[in-house]
């Protein structure tokens, strides 16, 4: 699987941290567990790229934390998104896409 | 939003990190467990599943510095750490710190408290509206005799510029704020009073807070009496009573109606504490060049129509006197900013000290970089380290750029100290109104030089040290405990080279200025200033404007002063040996080979006694006696240098001039302030001497506004109280006179050579520092080499040196480093010396005396700076040392 495993580039982990967290508020394994399901195991993300990232965000004012239950009732420290994070995370869409189709484009040119 | 979050977060890293590092710790606890939870749920055996857990996090203490690393404030908190550290390293190395913070504190106060002048006097703005607006014209004259300064103008040039030159708003002022009496109420009052001309006030933007400027009406000669109080004067003598407006008031003993009171805290060139209108004539006092001109450019005007309609208005005189006995001469006006004409008399003397400053200042750079230097070859094994450790080398030279700032910024701090105590020092060993200027601050402009010096001094002594450490070899440091290379010592002996050089400089500067002020004080006299006591009053008093009334009063004091027990001998005189003197231009010489030759001179009226009072030689003929009378034949005295310059050095008793005045006696020259040309400051120029008694009312009534006449007695011992008796023996007389000041001879020669003392104190001052600073250098250097070489010299010992060779050995370094330094800084002086020619009086520039004693004090310095350290090896023991490997 990590042969597979693409190399995050930069910028792209807080959008998937900000896509991720878009349906609801997740704690750190969760967050993790998001971005690999929904990248179908392409991104694996560490915690030693992970938990960097949150801290920054959430200084940032994207992400706001608080202690709350997991599943199976242990203290973990949940994070959601603020109306900021909500903003960054159309304009790092609106971004990334862009990006995206230039590549292609470029890519398919002959 | 996104700032305020981010500060917030900064402030919850720095204040609050327990509880920021606790929550970390327990959210990746928490990822940990329940990765280990879900392992377990898969089957695993809890024990299996927690290490695999771990495993798949990675190391927790890397995830949490990467964390931290990327936390706001994470730059900020290693600087505070950095900080931390230096601070114990100067708490370990007292000696050290003390050192650097000495140096800094001395240097910088120094450079402090000079720049505060130059900022008060050049830098910043006039206190008034629009200063770039404000102007006083120079007078360039070409020709035999060239000049280019600022002159005084007279009552034809000033009507030709207020009538004729539109660009400008033009007003004049007597020259200076004379010392008059005020009376209030029952008391007298001594202030300083000055004479302006109508629209003064309006070209410095100056708008009274009650009443009115002076009006063109009141400018005029014999116009209304009226006067314009300062604030000051307004809220201490008349108790900020605003019915003061329209009321009289007693100045110099005539009543003047106040106009006008000015605005707290605003200052006029003139400084005084009541206004009065000058009311400028052509002839009188408007005949000579006796006025200030200021101007201000008008709305629209530019100052090269300005400069233009001045010449044209000047230039077309029927008198011009810029041009007398200067043939074929050429003239020509311009405006010059007020700030700089104000304050242009002063400007060498202020650049040369922060010149001198400078030098201070480097000097100091080199003793810091050569002391840092040595410490951080000390720190050699600790940075070695540190570097092994997988310190980067930009960590290191931060580390060392940190201490330097903190350095700096401590020693910044202790120099603004040092610097307002140094400037309050200054303040008071200037003259009273020697500094054109009201105050000078401590203000932002000085304050951010400081903190500019601050900066350039930690880059200059920090740069040499992190040189060294950027060509550090971490295997011989680590191999090798005390990394020694001989390089350092070269460099160090450099700076030390640089140091004396520019010591040598400054002593050599301010060893010529003491030779200078020892030849002026002590130039012989040409008469006796031993037991003389002189008292000083201001005859402006519109009761003495009558010659007879002036006569009684001389006469009749002069008599209660001679009744003074221990008084041989009172008399009056206009002006007095030291001081300056009123001048007469022209009278011409009525007979003998010399008729017609025009005569410029000093002139002082003196009672009969003067001369034996101050027991002036009279050379030929005689001097004055009570029977020169205002009815008798007119007649004067004239000093050896009058009769030099205007009667080729001929007997002139019996000759006349000026109107039928003949000469009865020659008296010997006396010291005395220059008054027609600066050429020293103590020099004798030709003087008139005329008898108080023969003095015309005009004069009495001119001279009076200028000069301060002195009562002068002389005593065969010093007497107990004389001051107050001469005040009660003259207010047996008048008892609304007081006297303004008491002063000895000696006063009145430090009064005339304060500029110089001031110089001489200064320059002094600043050469004094060098030299501590360079002899702290050489101490420092050789002290380290000893500190260093402590096992060679033991080895050296146990070989059969002798102590005293061990000494020279070790010493050698420092000396000839010194004395390197001494060759180089008396060649700089050949050079730089020649820029003093003008302020040396009495003394060559290359004078032998001069720079053997700087030799000689640096010589000295050096040796004791070189064997104090040395002395240390005496103590060393061989085997103490040899075993201490």
């Amino acid at each position: 699987m990590s042969s597979k495993q693409a190399n995050l580039l930069q910028g792209t982990l807080d959008l998937l941290i900000l896509k991720a967290l878009g349906a609801g508020e997740l704690h750190g394994l969760g967050i993790s567990r998001r971005i690999e399901q929904t990248t179908h195991g392409a991104f694996l993300v560490k915690p030693g790229s992970l938990f960097p990232a949150l801290h920054r965000m959430e200084e940032a004012g994207w992400l706001s934390s608080f202690w709350g239950e997991s599943e199976n009732n242990r203290r973990a420290k949940f994070y959601r998104l603020t109306k900021a994070g909500k903003d960054q995370f159309e304009v790092e869409t609106e971004e990334w896409t862009r990006v995206a189709l230039a590549m292609t484009n470029a890519l398919k040119a002959t | 939003m996104k700032l305020w979050s981010r500060i917030n977060s900064l402030l919850r890293n720095l204040f609050r990190k327990q509880q920021v590092e606790r929550q970390l710790d327990d959210e990746l606890r928490a990822y940990v467990d329940m990765i280990t939870d879900e392992r377990i749920a898969a089957g695993m055996p809890a024990s299996e599943a927690r290490r695999f857990a771990l495993a798949e996090f990675g190391g927790i203490e890397q995830v949490k510095q990467t964390v931290r690393d990327n936390r706001a404030g994470a730059s900020l908190e290693l600087l505070w750490q950095d900080a931390r550290y230096g601070l114990r390293q100067f708490w370990r190395n007292p000696g050290f710190t003390a050192m650097v913070i000495l140096t800094l504190a001395l240097s910088i106060g120094a450079n402090t408290a000079i720049f505060s002048i130059v900022n008060a006097l050049m830098l910043k703005s006039l206190p008034y509206s629009h200063p770039e607006r404000m102007g006083t014209i120079y007078t360039r004259v070409t020709g035999a005799v060239a000049s280019d300064e600022r002159h005084h103008v007279n009552g034809e040039q000033w009507e030709l510029l207020r009538d004729e030159v539109t660009s400008l708003i033009s007003a004049v002022s007597g020259i200076r704020a004379s010392g008059i009496n005020l009376q209030a109420g029952s008391h007298v009052q001594y202030i300083f009073a000055g004479r302006v001309s109508a629209h003064y006030f309006d070209v410095l933007a100056i708008h009274p807070i009650l009443g009115r400027n002076f009006s063109d009406e009141e400018d005029r000669p014999h116009g209304p009496k009226v006067a314009i109080l300062s604030y000051g004067v307004w809220h201490n003598i008349f108790g900020s009573n605003p019915s003061v407006l329209g009321q009289s008031i007693s100045l110099k003993c005539e009543p003047y109606t106040v106009i006008g009171v000015l605005p707290d805290g605003v200052t006029t060139p003139l400084n005084a504490g009541v206004y009065t209108a000058l009311q400028p004539s052509h002839d009188g006092e408007g005949g000579g060049t006796n006025f200030e001109a200021i101007t201000r450019l008008r709305d629209g005007a530019t100052w090269q129509e300005a400069d233009a309609e001045i010449n044209r208005a000047w230039l077309h005189r029927a008198h011009r006197y810029e041009l007398e006995n200067n043939p074929g001469a050429q003239l020509a006006y311009y405006s010059v900013p007020l700030q700089k004409g104000q304050t242009a008399t002063l400007r060498p003397q202020v650049w040369t000290l922060m010149l001198a400053a400078g030098f201070i200042l480097l000097i100091a750079c080199a003793n810091l970089a050569g002391l840092t230097l040595v410490r951080v070859l000390r720190r050699t094994p600790e940075v070695a380290t540190r570097l092994a450790l997988g310190a980067s080398r930009w960590q290191i030279q931060k580390q060392l750029w940190v201490e330097n700032l903190l350095l700096a910024f401590v020693g910044g701090a202790a120099g603004v100290v040092v610097g307002l105590i140094a400037l309050r020092g200054l303040l008071v060993l200037l003259p009273e109104r020697f500094l054109p200027v009201a105050s000078v601050p401590l203000d932002g402009r000085v304050l951010a030089f400081t903190l500019l010096l601050s900066l350039v001094t930690s880059v200059l002594f920090g740069m040499l040290p992190a040189l060294v450490t950027r060509r550090f070899d971490l295997r011989s440091a680590i191999g090798n405990r005390t990394a020694t290379g001989g390089d350092h010592v070269r460099l160090r002996q450099a700076l030390i080279v640089s140091e004396i050089a520019l010591t040598a400089v400054l002593l050599a500067a301010s060893g010529l200025l003491i030779r200078s002020l020892i030849h002026l004080q002590t130039l012989p006299p040409g008469f006796n200033p031993d037991g003389v006591m002189t008292a000083r009053l201001s005859l402006d008093d519109a009761r003495y404007h009558d010659a007879a009334a002036f006569r009684k009063l001389l006469s009749e004091s002069i008599s209660a002063m001679r009744r003074i027990p221990g008084v041989q001998q009172a008399a009056v005189g206009l002006s007095l040996p030291y001081e300056r003197s009123l001048i007469t231009v022209g009278p011409a010489i009525n007979d003998g080979k010399e008729a017609g030759q025009l005569i410029t001179a000093d002139e002082t009226y003196v009672t009969p006694d003067y001369f034996a009072v101050l027991q002036i030689p009279i050379l030929l003929g005689r001097s004055f006696t009570d029977g020169d009378g205002p009815d008798t034949q007119r007649v004067a005295v004239v000093n050896q240098t009058l009769v030099r310059k205007f009667f080729h050095g001929a007997n002139p008793v019996g000759r006349h001039f000026f109107k039928d005045t003949m000469i009865v006696g020659v008296v010997e020259d006396v010291a005395m302030a220059p008054g027609i040309e600066a050429v020293a400051p103590i020099t004798s120029e030709p003087t008139l001497y005329l008898p108080a008694a023969q003095t015309e009312a005009s004069l009495i009534s001119m001279a009076h506004v200028w000069f301060q006449p002195s009562w002068i007695v002389r005593t065969a011992s010093p007497v107990e109280g004389l001051t107050a008796q001469m005040q009660r023996a003259l207010a047996s007389v008048d008892p609304n006179l007081p006297f303004s000041g008491f002063y000895s001879m000696r006063d009145l020669l430090a009064k005339t050579l304060a500029t110089q003392r001031v110089e001489v104190a200064l320059l002094s001052a600043m050469a004094g520092l060098a030299l501590l600073l360079s002899a702290v250098g050489i101490f420092a250097l050789v002290a380290n080499i000893v500190a260093q070489k402590t096992r060679e010299i033991g080895i050296r010992i146990a070989l059969g040196s002798t102590v005293r060779q061990a000494m020279v050995h070790t010493g050698g370094p420092g000396v000839r480093a010194s004395l390197l330094g001494l060759a180089l800084g008396l060649i700089l002086c050949a050079g730089a010396l020649r820029a003093m020619r003008s302020v040396l009086y009495g003394v060559g520039v290359y004078d032998a005396p001069t720079i053997g004693a700087v030799v000689l004090l640096l010589v000295s310095v050096t040796i004791i700076a070189t064997i104090v350290p040395t002395l240390r090896i005496a103590g060393i023991d061989p085997a103490t040392t040899l075993r201490d490997e």
